[in-house]
């Protein structure tokens, strides 16, 4: 195998030599991802930020007396204005779908009197609020007023109608709703790096060996540098083995610094989840978890390099692999959303999607040996045979010289 | 030594390839029962208009690409069931083979003598003098890519006799080098001669196969026409110079099957 490790050397030598290549390689990519984690973080952030701020326009139609009072007491900030009984309210309901106003709250007629007299079977007073869904300012102006100002008021009314209210509280759920959640913390936030962790690894180990691949078959190809290496006295399998090995490790060391990246950046674009991620691997399934991951690099560069082997150019190839970076996206996902159901044990060698379930098993503590084995066991498979027919068009002249 | 033996390589074409021919017929015979020996010490020249079939031929016995008929030796080994011995013993140069861009030509000579299995000491020996000869040392650690075309053109050839071969195939040698740089290739080749190497070149540049070949060979639709000494082929065909030879070849041998 000493054409093997020749050919390793100077792969791995024309990335590494090259700044150009480094940077476009390993560190755009990352500074791209980790940059655009933190723009949509800050964007977020803003976005809340700015609808807290916001004074909200209200518009309250016959309201009273106690209702000042109510809204003083809640401290709720707003540009009040007070409509009378026979004002319209159409123009005020076009701004609000207009985003211009943000609240209109409409009190029965004699609102306090029917709450004063009221006897058993008499209509109960009704206060209406409109406001607009799709609009933060609106929605946010609105659960605001509800839950500010409404609520305690109607509790004060209830309790001066009744008298104590513990009279009306059959029994309390939960007063401590802290205390009633006993789950293992590690499993709750594993749940939530589980979901989102098989679909950003399978994915990007994929976009990372596209990238190199494609150029170091296609494009020795191309250029005419592939048949150099041919007509030396190196066997073909070396010359695959090679170039594929090298891939692999290039991929691998793009995936990692994507992946330690990610670490980072995530939080900071789901704001409050850097606190919750609180996960510790053991010594076996950091074992299993980098098994599966070589696994999946390994199906990838022979998948990615079996399309570059047939393509005549860089577009072409880059044409062929652009559908199957979907599938693996695709395949990810599914484990996304695939619920608490947990597969059988065959589906787990189905490649891609059996490495996914595992690292989302992984994650949440119950991967079986049986599971990791199939998943494992397949994707070699595969990889395997792959790279036979990568051997085999590296033999064949039709493809190699387009004779 | 190379011992051709009634080779004969048949392309399919594709539905693409047949437009572009402009031909009904699905196969194409590149080469036709091509016979040939050419022994060390000399340089032989196969002549031939393009399309006649000798890079096809070339690349036969560079072990590239598989005769469909008949069987080559070269040095004594099958280019078929034998082809990294036959690769050990062979340098192959053509324009479409190229030294990666992004390396210097310092980088691409170990390379492959690594890849031939040599000590580093024997390179450098080798990089010693093939560099000195062709003037190499001066831009040797510099990018191919930033290289000139006859400067890419020397570091390529220098490259590809990095391991000493026995045999050294040259498709098109002087193929888009300017006279200076063309002049200093084809000397090279009759130094290669002169050291007992066999030299096999394909061109159809006349004046070059008239100065150098010592024994030619020529190719008309995939078959070998004539072949012989350059006075030989004169006298068979009772012409002047290489040029009328060919032409009184081409109007014989074209002709047929049209």
């Amino acid at each position: 195998m000493r054409g093997a490790k020749e050919i390793i050397k100077k792969e791995l030598n024309r990335v590494f030599g090259d700044k150009k290549l480094i940077f476009s390689l390993f560190i755009l990519p990352v500074a791209l991802m980790v940059g655009m984690c933190f723009l949509m973080g800050n964007l977020m952030e803003n976005m809340e930020d700015d609808v807290d701020a916001h004074i909200p326009t209200v518009y309250i139609q016959n309201a009273p007396e106690e209702l000042n009072d109510a809204i003083t007491a809640a401290g709720f900030q707003a540009n009040i204005t007070n409509l009378a009984k026979e004002d319209s309210l159409d123009s005020i309901k076009d701004d609000i779908i207009n985003g211009e106003k943000d609240l209109l709250v409409t009190f029965d007629d004699g609102f306090m009197e029917k709450i004063q007299n009221y006897t058993d079977g008499a209509e109960i007073p009704e206060v209406r609020t409109y406001y607009n869904p799709s609009e933060e300012y609106s929605s946010t102006a609105r659960t605001n007023f509800v839950t500010m100002v409404l609520e305690p008021m109607k509790q004060s009314l209830l309790a001066a109608r009744i008298g104590n209210l513990d009279n009306i509280t059959i029994f309390n759920i939960d007063l401590d709703l802290g205390a009633s959640q006993i789950m293992d913390d590690q499993k709750a936030s594993g749940k939530a790096l589980g979901m989102m962790l098989p679909y950003f690894i399978t994915m990007l180990l994929f976009a990372g060996v596209m990238s190199i691949a494609v150029d170091a078959i296609t494009g020795e190809k191309e250029r005419g540098t592939l048949a150099s290496m041919l007509v030396s006295p190196v066997r073909r399998v070396e010359i695959v083995t090679g170039k594929l090995v090298s891939i692999a490790i290039l991929s691998s060391i793009s995936a990692i610094i994507y992946a330690i990246s990610m670490v980072f950046a995530l939080p900071k674009m789901m704001g409050g989840l850097s606190g919750e991620i609180n996960i510790s691997l053991s010594p076996l399934q950091i074992v299993q978890l980098i098994v599966i991951m070589l696994s999946l690099v390994f199906l990838y560069v022979s998948l990615v390099s079996i399309v570059s082997v047939f393509a005549k150019t860089m577009k072409e190839a880059n044409t062929y692999v652009t559908p199957m970076y979907i599938l693996v996206i695709v395949a990810g996902m599914i484990t996304m959303f695939s619920g608490n159901t947990t597969p059988d044990t065959a589906m787990f060698a189905i490649p891609v999607y059996g490495n996914a379930l595992c690292i989302q098993n992984i994650m949440e503590g119950d991967l079986l040996m049986s599971q990791f084995l199939a998943a494992v066991g397949g994707t070699v498979l595969l990889g395997v045979i792959v790279t036979a027919g990568i051997v085999k068009a590296f033999n064949s002249e039709k493809v190699m010289f387009n004779a | 030594m190379i011992e051709i033996n009634n080779l004969t390589k048949i392309y399919k074409l594709s539905k693409k390839q047949m437009q572009e021919q402009k031909t009904k017929k699905n196969m194409k015979k590149a080469a036709d029962h091509i016979t040939l020996t050419a022994k060390p010490g000399q340089i032989y020249g196969l002549l031939g208009p393009n399309g006649a079939g000798k890079t096809t031929t070339l690349r036969c016995v560079a072990t590239l690409l598989k005769p469909t008929e008949g069987d080559i030796k070269v040095c004594g080994f099958d280019t078929v069931k034998q082809g990294e011995k036959v690769r050990d013993n062979i340098a192959f140069l053509t324009n479409e083979i190229k030294l990666d861009p992004h390396f210097s030509p310092k980088y691409m000579f170990h390379f492959f003598g690594h890849l031939h299995g040599m000590s580093d000491s024997q390179i450098n020996q080798r990089r010693e003098k093939l560099f000195t000869y062709f003037g190499i040392n001066d831009f040797q650690d510099k990018k191919i890519e930033e290289l000139s075309t006859g400067m890419k053109q020397k570091a390529a050839i220098a490259v590809s006799l990095v391991h000493d071969p026995k045999v050294v195939i040259f498709d098109e040698p002087t193929n888009g080098l300017d006279i200076v740089t063309a002049r200093s290739v084809t000397d090279y080749l009759k130094v290669l001669r002169d050291e007992g190497k066999l030299v096999i070149i394909s061109t159809h540049i006349l004046s070059d196969a008239e100065k150098l070949c010592d024994n030619i060979g020529i190719i008309i639709k995939g078959k070998k026409v004539v072949e012989g000494t350059l006075q030989e082929i004169l006298t068979k065909t009772n012409t002047k110079d290489l040029e009328d030879a060919f032409f009184e070849l081409y109007k014989e041998y074209n002709m047929e099957e049209d």
